[in-house]
């Protein structure tokens, strides 16, 4: 369970949330709605602790994080996989993946420092291309492969921002089956940012919805409804 | 002929250690660390002091200078550039204002000097090492004749920067620091504790440069102010080569070594000195990004 309690961040002094409440169950699909620009990204950066200053209470499984830099709250078992994918193109896939590994240090057993179990279960075409530089990839491959390193940070929560964006669409299909599996079969907690509300609906157990920075309505799924996303979302 | 480039080999190996550091730094923290040739200078010092009062040759002060540089660099990191990260301008005058503490503080022997004692080795003064014998002379190499302690000081730096390169492509630690130069928040949200990798590697190009210091105790008199042209030098040399590039700072170091050792044998230190600004004006009009510059995707 990941809570956010009357949450505020900033960029310098650009305040972007503004006292916002989450509560994100364990184990399920929590999908972030809203327009462009409401602050779905800044979220999870928020969690992530890349925003310049937060206020309020983040909290994982009773542990509070809102004070720890962004590698303790890596290695309390949060990933991210953020927009624009930022693999790092001089760095092998294999250097891209391992690098994910990092987040598993200081959890009273050895790092295992190499590719984690799942990757070769549902990237094989990584597997194949371990020594290539991760710049090579295109868009989709990229997304698999912070996907990859992701997993090997062997994490409780994932934080997924828009997955599919700027993907060739015979990939974007199997991007949303590997996010739907990772938590039906690894009982993953995922957070995802999406624009697709198709998407959003059919894969996420609850929602919240963003504007200008506020949560403006949250929910089971199933409250999602036409007249919420004609409201707040369609233009 | 040998022997010139001999001598032009042994500028670039000791200018490719102070680069390295700063390279690292430079590289990894967007840090300019006005302070490094500084550790030259203690670097230099500290081969002073232990042949001084422990009897220690050159080569043993060399493991000393690096601990000793090491620890003042990790100080430097802690008090001051940790404090100022993403400053650059606010680093570049805090650290210029450490160098010139550290330079002070040698030339006053940690401040002894205001109540008249003064210090065998310190102070504002000119020191001397002396080489170890076997060090000094000279040995004949396609009929000219070559410089054994240059030699020596290409040797030294050949191996320490293949330890580098190990360091930053074989272990761990290099690993981070790597993905740290390349994108800090990525690092740090995949659980690498950028602020302690940040400062071990402040503190190696430290201890790489106070070793420098010492092969350059070993040709060069030592005083508190021999520090200051190495910086000016080192970012020549990490600006031409590429920021973040290993290869590139030991080509250029190499290139900006053998100019200025070839140019002062057919004229003299002043010439050369113009000659390898105008050499590093010209790279990078050509290549504003340095020789081997980062291509991102």
């Amino acid at each position: 369970m990941l809570t956010l309690e009357k949450v505020d961040s900033f960029y310098g002094r650009s305040h972007i949330l503004h006292g916002l409440d989450l509560a994100v169950p364990g184990g399920e699909i929590t999908a972030i709605v809203g327009r462009n620009g409401t602050g779905k990204t800044t979220l999870l950066k928020t969690i992530m602790g890349l925003t310049d200053r937060i206020g309020g209470r983040i909290v994982l499984d009773g542990r509070e994080l809102s004070a720890e830099p962004t590698h303790k709250r890596a290695r309390a078992g949060i990933a991210y996989v953020p927009q624009g994918r930022q693999i790092i193109p001089d760095f092998t896939i294999r250097e891209n993946i391992v690098m994910g590994g990092f987040a598993t240090t200081g959890r009273g057993r050895p790092r295992s420092g190499g590719i984690p179990p799942l990757v070769p279960k549902l990237f094989p075409y990584l597997m194949q291309n371990l020594d290539r530089p991760g710049g090579v990839l295109s868009g989709g491959q990229q997304q698999q492969l912070a996907i990859a390193r992701a997993l090997a940070a062997e994490p409780s929560v994932l934080l997924l921002d828009e997955p599919t964006e700027g993907i060739q669409p015979n990939i974007v299909e199997e991007i949303q089956n590997i996010v739907v599996r990772l938590n039906a079969e690894e009982g993953l907690t995922i957070v995802l940012v999406e624009q697709n509300v198709a998407f959003a609906r059919s894969a996420g157990h609850h929602f919240a919805m963003l504007e200008k920075g506020r949560a403006v309505a949250s929910g089971p799924i199933a409250t999602l409804t036409d007249e919420l996303i004609h409201r707040h979302i369609a233009v | 002929m040998i022997d010139t480039i001999f001598i032009g080999l042994s500028l670039g190996s000791v200018l490719l250690l102070v680069a390295l550091g700063l390279a690292i730094t430079y590289g990894a923290m967007g840090v300019i660390n006005m302070a490094h040739g500084e550790m030259v200078m203690i670097g230099a010092y500290t081969a002073v002091l232990t042949s001084l009062y422990l009897g220690f040759g050159l080569i043993a002060a060399m493991p000393v200078a690096f601990l000793v540089t090491a620890l003042l660099g990790l100080a430097i990191e802690k008090l001051v550039v940790r404090r100022l990260y993403g400053r650059l301008l606010d680093t570049l005058l805090a650290t210029w204002g450490v160098a010139i503490l550290i330079q002070q503080a040698v030339r006053l022997s940690f401040g002894l000097a205001f109540f008249g004692i003064t210090v065998a080795g310190l102070g504002p003064g000119l020191q001397n090492v002396s080489l170890p014998e076997w060090l000094g002379g000279t040995f004949s190499l396609a009929g000219s004749q070559i410089s054994v302690y240059r030699s020596f000081i290409i040797l030294v730096s050949v191996a320490l920067a293949a330890l580098t390169w190990g360091l930053m492509y074989r272990t761990s630690f290099g690993m981070q620091l790597r993905a740290i130069m390349r994108n800090p928040q990525m690092a740090a949200a995949c659980g690498i504790d950028t602020a302690r990798i940040n400062a071990l590697a402040f503190a190696y190009g430290s201890g790489l440069a106070g070793v420098a210091g010492v092969l350059m105790a070993g040709f060069k008199t030592v005083f508190p102010d021999m520090g200051t042209p190495m910086v000016v030098d080192g970012f020549l040399v990490v600006v031409m080569g590429g920021v973040g590039s290993l290869i590139g700072s030991i080509l250029s170091s190499a290139i900006l070594g053998q100019i200025n050792g070839l140019t002062a044998a057919v004229s003299n230190d002043i010439i050369a000195r113009a000659i390898v600004f105008a050499v590093v004006i010209a790279v990078i009009i050509w290549r504003p990004k340095g020789l081997f510059s980062y291509k991102g995707r």
